[in-house]
This record gives C-alpha cells, structure tokens and sequence, in this order.
C-alpha cells in the first residue's frame, strides 16, 4: 500500500480513537445544557498532575460529608460498586440531587457516575487551571462559588466554569 | 523449484553480524577442506550474507532507543504535569503537532531506508506521541485519566500502526499497552481472583491463537504473540494454585465474558485454517484455561495452621499441571527454535514448586529446617528439569534427522 496513504489512514484512526476517549465530554460540551450547582474547593495542588481545583459539590454529596482530600462524591454503601446516577432538582436557583440509583433514570436532568473507585465520581471532580489562577480561584471557592456545568441527556458532564455566587 | 545449479549471484544479500560472517567463513573453509561442499558451493553460500553492524545490537541502536524512550516519556509526563502557560486547547495542539510530526518523520524516514534504528526511535516518539495525544485530549476535556478504556484506545492506535507499517516498535507499544488494558478493563468491573485466572488463561488462548495465524504471514510478530501467550500460560497457572483464590467464585461481567469469546474465536479461526500439529498450540492454551479455572475453583480452606489432606491434594495436582504446561512450552520452544519459551518454562517452574513448597511445609517446617527442605525441592527440581529438557530436545533432533532421511529417500 502507498506509505503516504498507510500513514494517513494511521493519523486518522489514531485521531478518531481519541476522539472515542473523550466523546462523553464531547458531547457534554457540545449538546448539554447548562446547570449551576454550589462548589467548594478540597485541594488546590496536585503534585503530579500539576496545579487543579478539586472541587467539591456539597448538594450532590450521598452521604452529607465533605471531601478531605480525594475529590467525589460520598459512597453510595450498598455493597455494589459501577454506575450511579444522580437525578437532579432545582432549589433556589441551584441544582441539587434528589436520588442516588444503579439504574438509569427514565428522564432527566441526571448526571452518569461512578463508584469503582470507592467514591462517586462523575467527571466534575476537578478543574484545571495555571497554578496563579488555581490558588485564585482556590479562595474564590472559599468564600462560596457555583460550577457551570453541562449535562448531556445521558447524564454525562462537563465543568465549564467556576464563578463567585 | 529453485535452480540451484546457476552460479549467478543471488539478487538479495542478509546483513548478519560481522561475527556471525566469521564463523560462517570459517566453517565453510572446514566443509570445503574435508570435501562435503565444493568451493564454488561455498562461494555461493557465503555471497548470500554480508556484513553489517546494524544487524547486531549496537551503541548506537541502544542510544537511539533509550533516547526516544526517554522523549516519549518526557512528552507524556509533560502532559501529565500540566503545561501551566498553555490553555488546554494549545496544549493539545502542541502535543498533537509533536504526534503527527514524529508519525510522518518515521514513515518519510523509512520510505526514504533510513537507518533501521534512526527509523525504530521516531517510530518509537510516534507511538508514544499518540499515548500522549489521548491522555492530553482527556485532561483538556476534564476526563478521568484512571480509566482504563484510554489505555486501550492508545493500543488500538499504535497495533494499527504497527501492523499497516509492519513495523516493530509501535507493535510491541501497542502489545504491552494491550495487555494491560486486557486485564484492567475487566477488573475494574470486578476485582475477583478467579477473574485475574480466567483473563490470564484467556489471554493465552488469544495470543497462541494469533501466534498460529501470523506463522508465515508476519514471523516476527507471530515470536512476540507467542512469547506473551506462554508467559500468560505460565502466569495462569501459577495465580490458580494460590491457595483459596476462588473462594469468591467467578463474578461474570460483560468485559470477562467479551475477553472469553474473543480468545474463542481467535483459538477457532486458528484451528479452521491452519490445520495440522500447529493448533496444538491454541489448543493447548484451552487446556491450560479450563486446568486453571478448576484449580481455581477448587478451595481447601483459609486456615494456614495445618495441612490436611486436601491441601497436599491440591498442591500435587498443582505441581503435575504446571509440570506438563512447562514440558510443554519446552517442547514448543524446541520445535519452533524459541529460546524464551524454554527459559520462561524453566524459571518458572523453579519458582513455581518453591511457591508451592513454601505454602505446604511453611505452617509444619520452620526456622532453618524450611530453608534446607526448600533449598532441596529448588535442586531437585532444576536437575530433573534440566535433564527432561535435554532429552527431550534430543529426541526432538533424533525425529527430525528420522524425517529428513525418509524424505531424502523418498525422493
């Protein structure tokens, strides 16, 4: 086969399975709709990964606790470990979770998580930022902040921003 | 058939070592002077090899592939620790500018027959790069960068540029990266001991299997296949005769029961159109997986204080099937002139019984006593082995000098 087409037909597939990698993200930044939720900082700096805010969603916590260190959101405790979705209700302006369940829910708003990895995590937990910007943003969190995120109608999620309240 | 009686030379000349040339001339000069060639033969055999430097490991290939390891590595952990002055969208760019540069610089490198290692390493940075591009895209897009579908979207990548280019070093990127995606993805469903023997023994099914399709299609790649089909082997066995490894039993997923079905169908295509003795191999690997899921299965209990006859049951049974899978893939490497499966076989049959020596006199046999008794099993063990594996390689050459004459006469 002629090496200039072997070669493009290699970038591209390589290119397309990237795009597999991230499609939920994808498709949450590009079809979601928007939803504030209150946000609270856990830990401005990770020293591998490099300067981010884990965040911290007070109103989607299951069991009323609050992150120390790893970023998520509580245990579900059931004895079962996979996917969780969390359905989402408007109060005053912000959205909160109404119901923690293993099965999808008929209709939304709901966000797709997961909890493998002991805690619930749906891919909101962290917010990249330049290292200034992180510790910026770090005391923004402090003194009370929302999450813009984006919602597909699978449930998947994207941060897309984090402002003062 | 090939005209062997023109004294023309051959169109394509192998580059060997410049050792390897030596030796070569220096026992032709011996069959020459006893009369088992004749001069022109000798001639004609040594114009087909030539001698190259490339075509043994030099200082030179080793730097180069350190070099772009180290490269390759640094790309990702820059990645990974965050290029503070960029947005995340240039930094994808950067990375992915740096992928596709160092994919087309490989490709243009070796269309032009550029130095075999110069074209490995950018191969090798390309390979890396596209690792890269992936974990970059996750983090700009916020996505968890512990899951393991990444890693097997990296390594679906690069076995494609490793196959279409029949190129090495993106195959072995994409083969190791394979195999860790191969058993992560299911174990993060289901972290479950007979889970890891299953994936194990079905991974060896699936690697003997493609080792057999590639035979004579790409050889190389069917080595590489067949290494890691008998180390999973190997591995399989040995994970199934811990002791109490089943207890929870198997917990079916949907990734555990796709990786079944694929090394299935892979062990099936191999039977169907490579017939004859060469699907022993695929074959064998199913025993392996249905010995070691049995094994597996088979608990004796947790209490480690005393050893029933059960235990030493399961210990035997153990030791025999680890023997025949280690005898077997000696076989193997005899027959197909693979000298990895042969040490794999021996290593880990010494550590095997070690192991397992270790599980049943350790609760009865302790302090320096437990040290002479294993120090014994070890010896033994090696000397026996070592002593079925020489003859075994004798008879092997015995059947195949038997086979030679009978065609020879034959004809």
């Amino acid at each position: 086969m002629n090496r200039v087409l072997v070669t493009g037909i290699v970038a591209a597939t390589q290119l397309t399975l990237v795009g597999v990698g991230v499609a939920p993200q994808l498709s949450a930044r590009a079809t979601g709709d928007a939803y504030l939720v209150r946000v609270g900082p856990v830990d401005p700096i990770d020293p591998f990964r490099g300067a981010y805010v884990a965040l911290d969603y007070p109103d989607l916590r299951h069991d009323g606790s609050r992150s120390t260190a790893e970023p998520g959101l509580g245990a579900l405790d059931d004895g079962e470990s996979g996917a969780v979705y969390v359905s989402l209700v408007e109060e005053d302006g912000v959205w909160v979770a109404e119901a923690w369940s293993r099965k999808r829910p008929a209709d939304g708003p709901y966000l797709a998580c997961d909890d493998r990895s002991w805690q619930i995590r749906c891919g909101i937990e962290s917010w990249f930022l330049p290292q200034d910007e992180a510790q910026e943003t770090d005391d923004v969190l402090g003194d009370g902040a929302v999450a813009e995120l984006r919602v597909d109608v699978r449930g998947n999620a994207a941060v897309v921003d984090v402002r003062a309240s | 058939m090939t005209d062997t009686s023109s004294s023309s030379p051959p169109a394509l000349t192998h580059p060997v070592a410049p050792q390897q040339l030596a030796w070569l001339r220096s026992e032709l000069a011996g069959w020459t002077a006893d009369g088992t060639i004749s001069e022109e033969q000798a001639t004609r055999i040594s114009s087909r090899y030539r001698s190259e430097h490339h075509a043994r490991i030099s200082v030179g290939r080793v730097l180069l592939h350190l070099g772009a390891g180290f490269v390759g590595v640094g790309l990702i952990w820059l990645v990974a620790a965050n290029l503070d002055e960029l947005s995340p969208m240039a930094r994808f760019a950067a990375v992915a500018t740096l992928w596709l540069a160092f994919l087309v610089g490989g490709e243009v490198l070796a269309d032009r027959r550029a130095s075999p290692p110069l074209v490995g390493a950018v191969r090798l940075l390309a390979a890396l790069g596209a690792g890269a591009v992936v974990f970059q895209a996750a983090q700009s897009l916020q996505v968890p960068a512990y899951e393991p579908r990444l890693v097997g979207l990296w390594s679906a990548g690069t076995l494609l540029h490793g196959y279409l280019t029949r190129s090495h070093v993106p195959f072995l990127v994409g083969l190791v990266t394979g195999v860790v995606w191969w058993f992560w993805q299911p174990l993060w469903d289901a972290p479950n001991g007979l889970t890891v023997v299953l994936l194990l023994g079905a991974g060896a099914v699936l690697a003997s299997s493609l080792a057999v399709l590639h035979d004579g299609w790409i050889d190389s790649f069917a080595w590489a296949w067949r290494t890691v089909a008998g180390a999973l082997a190997l591995v399989a066995l040995f994970t199934a005769a811990i002791p109490d490894i089943g207890s929870d039993g198997i917990e079916w997923t949907t990734w555990l029961v796709v990786a079944l079905v694929v090394a299935g169908v892979a062990a099936l295509a191999a039977v169907v159109t490579r017939p004859g003795p060469r699907v022993l191999e695929p074959v064998g690997a199913v025993v392996v997986l249905v010995v070691a899921a049995l094994i597996g299965l088979w608990t004796t209990g947790t209490d480690t204080s005393s050893v029933d006859a059960a235990d030493w049951g399961h210990a035997a049974v153990s030791v025999v099937a680890y023997v025949a899978l280690a005898v077997g893939l000696v076989a193997l490497g005899t027959v197909r002139d693979h000298p990895p499966l042969t040490w794999m076989a021996m290593v880990g049959l010494v550590v095997f019984t070690t192991f397992q020596s270790f599980a049943v006199f350790a609760p009865i046999v302790t302090g320096a006593w437990l040290f002479v008794v294993l120090g014994t099993v070890f010896l033994a063990t090696g000397f026996l082995f070592d002593r079925a594996r020489r003859h075994l390689a004798h008879a092997l050459d015995d059947d195949s000098a038997t086979d030679t004459d009978t065609e020879g006469a034959g004809r």
